[in-house]
């Protein structure tokens, strides 16, 4: 259990931030759609018979991120009539039925595929959490980097386009970044814990704080908790490791809900 | 009524040292820890070893062998275990290595004694000529389903019992014993095996999955018509046309399905060619009534019987 705590300490305070993002432009299912995208490069590298370990199999997989990083920041239009989920949405359900038609083609048997395409919390080894760290660590620097234009863009995009930011490119950023640390961390957790750590936390910081490094922290200690606890829960009671997480997860948004709804009270009986 | 209260005492403690001392030879005689990978060779073990090993398996009979959902309890298993029975015919490969790396247990590492690798002295079936991805899911070992062979599972169950008293030399005579008397009911129930299927050699049956040339085999009938395309695929609607004809052609009359197939498909097909679906499982308790391997070939003999009628 040392490796999937370790995992559960070191990387969700990026998923955890980039939610805080990805809640607040209302595009929930980004990374689901942004997974299956990297996925449907991956079937690809399958058809082509490339070692899926290999850089070319991973080139096609970012491909795949970029594509789909392009298609999102084009329909995030300043005035569309079409919202950005439903664009989402459809390139989901595209990408995974193209996923099924190329497998059914490249004849590969699933179980390889499955196993690189969606990990288990659980088996996650060394090499792999200190990888992902170091790409986290990297992807953090950059966007605290450039924290104000990709907060402006996400928390007013009117006030983005008057200042005159390219706000269509920072989107394009934004998304081809959420992408690469999105299908890296699938690959170790599956999709289930990825949108947890990327929603949960996010909903419950909005639910109990207003500025965005309150949120943050709360998010912060959120994912903390219910991961850690989570694996615990899945130890004692020999549970799979990733559903004990999650659904630690939706108890804990439960007691941040009850907190969120007697401190409404508190304020409107003041 | 003090001095009563601790002779009491006295004699409760005396009691507890006596109790403890009785104890210790059988705590020092501790039981093998032996964890197998799917349930068949969990049967074996069980078989072989009696009450003087603490088996677990890891997969369940009803669940896909390809697939099995990794939970904490496996690595601690893997952990503290003296001795790991897998195939080590590629079959537990979605899912054993990031196990075994996770355990990081020395004792059974390959080639150690306490690793039982199935496979190992087996001539396996349907070995690739040319290992390329587009066949689908083979395994590049050859066919791993080889354990549902009686003569197999012998074989199987001696490498256990050896491997076992390696480990366990005060048991020895007790897992040869077994390993006879395995031997023996097996040998027996081969004639009666064969005569149930003597009438319906040659026949051809179909199949969902490729698990069976060692079963079709052994009993001498053939298992050649699949409804997954390649293993590992499932099944197309051009593909299913073409099994409706060769069934058809062949006048087959059952098809094997297993616990975790889409029975649905099988019944499709059936309906279109008069076949019967049925239920078959690799492992004991996979089917009702199965709990042991020989209670497994029993049942699936007289269902297929049965079926070819």
């Amino acid at each position: 259990m040392f490796w999937p705590i370790v995992a559960c300490v070191l990387l969700p305070w990026l998923l955890v931030y980039l939610g805080l993002h990805v809640v607040q432009r209302g595009i929930i299912f980004i990374d689901i759609a942004m997974a299956q995208m990297a996925s449907l490069g991956i079937c690809l590298a399958v058809l082509l018979h490339l070692d899926l370990e290999s850089w070319t199999t991973f080139g096609i997989a970012l491909a795949f991120t970029l594509v789909g990083a392009a298609i999102f920041s084009v329909t995030g239009k300043r005035a569309s009539q079409i919202p950005q989920e439903a664009v989402i949405g459809i390139s989901y359900v595209v990408a995974a039925a193209a996923a099924v038609l190329l497998l059914s083609r490249a004849a590969e048997g699933d179980e390889e595929i499955k196993n690189m395409l969606i990990g288990n919390i659980l088996l996650v080894t060394p090499r792999e959490v200190w990888e992902r760290f170091a790409l986290f660590v990297a992807v953090g620097i950059f966007h605290f980097v450039f924290r104000k234009n990709f907060l402006l863009v996400s928390y007013d995009r009117e006030g983005a386009y008057q200042k005159g930011l390219r706000v269509r490119w920072w989107d394009f950023v934004f998304y081809a970044v959420f992408g690469l640390v999105v299908t890296s961390f699938v690959r170790i957790a599956g999709v289930l814990l990825v949108f947890s750590y990327l929603i949960v936390p996010a909903v419950c910081g909005i639910s109990l704080a207003q500025r965005i490094g309150n949120r943050l922290l709360i998010g912060w200690i959120i994912a903390l908790v219910g991961g850690v606890a989570g694996l615990f829960l899945s130890y004692w009671w020999d549970l799979p490791s990733g559903a004990a997480i999650v659904c630690t997860f939706g108890a804990l948004l439960l007691v941040v809900a009850a907190l969120a709804l007697i401190r409404g009270r508190l304020r409107t009986t003041n | 009524m003090n001095t009563n209260l601790i002779s009491r005492t006295k004699t409760l403690l005396l009691h507890s040292i006596a109790a403890l001392l009785l104890l210790l030879p059988l705590a020092a005689q501790a039981k093998l820890k032996v964890v197998a990978t799917l349930p068949d060779f969990g049967s074996l073990a069980k078989e072989i070893g009696e009450d003087k090993i603490d088996i677990v398996v890891l997969a369940k009979a009803t669940e896909d062998p390809h697939f099995v959902d990794a939970r904490p309890s496996f690595v601690v298993s893997l952990r503290n275990a003296d001795m790991l029975i897998d195939g080590g015919a590629e079959l537990e490969i979605g899912w054993l290595p990031p196990l075994l790396q996770n355990a990081r247990n020395p004792k059974i590492e390959i080639g150690k004694p306490g690793r039982v690798q199935a496979a190992q002295g087996i001539r396996l079936m349907n070995v690739p000529t040319n290992v390329t991805r587009a066949a689908g899911d083979v395994h590049a070992l050859g066919n791993p389903h080889f354990a549902v062979d009686p003569i197999i599972a012998k074989a199987i169950a001696q490498h256990i019992a050896q491997s076992f008293a390696a480990l366990d030399p005060p048991n020895a005579a007790l897992y040869d014993g077994n390993y006879k008397k395995f031997e023996a009911t097996i040998n027996a129930k081969l004639q009666g095996w064969g005569a149930m299927m003597q009438s319906f050699q040659g026949q051809h049956v179909a199949a969902y999955h490729d698990s069976w040339p060692y079963f079709a085999h052994r009993f001498g009938i053939n298992i050649d018509v699949f409804l997954e395309p390649k293993p590992g695929i499932p099944p197309s609607p051009s593909h299913l046309t073409d099994v409706i004809g060769q069934m058809k052609s062949h006048q087959i009359k059952a098809i094997i399905v297993e616990p975790y197939h889409d029975r649905r498909i099988a019944e499709k097909v059936a309906r279109s060619t008069g076949a019967k679906v049925v239920d078959f499982s690799q492992f004991p308790g996979g089917i009702p009534v199965t709990d042991s391997y020989v209670k497994l070939i029993d049942t699936l003999v007289s269902r297929l019987a049965d079926a070819l009628k």
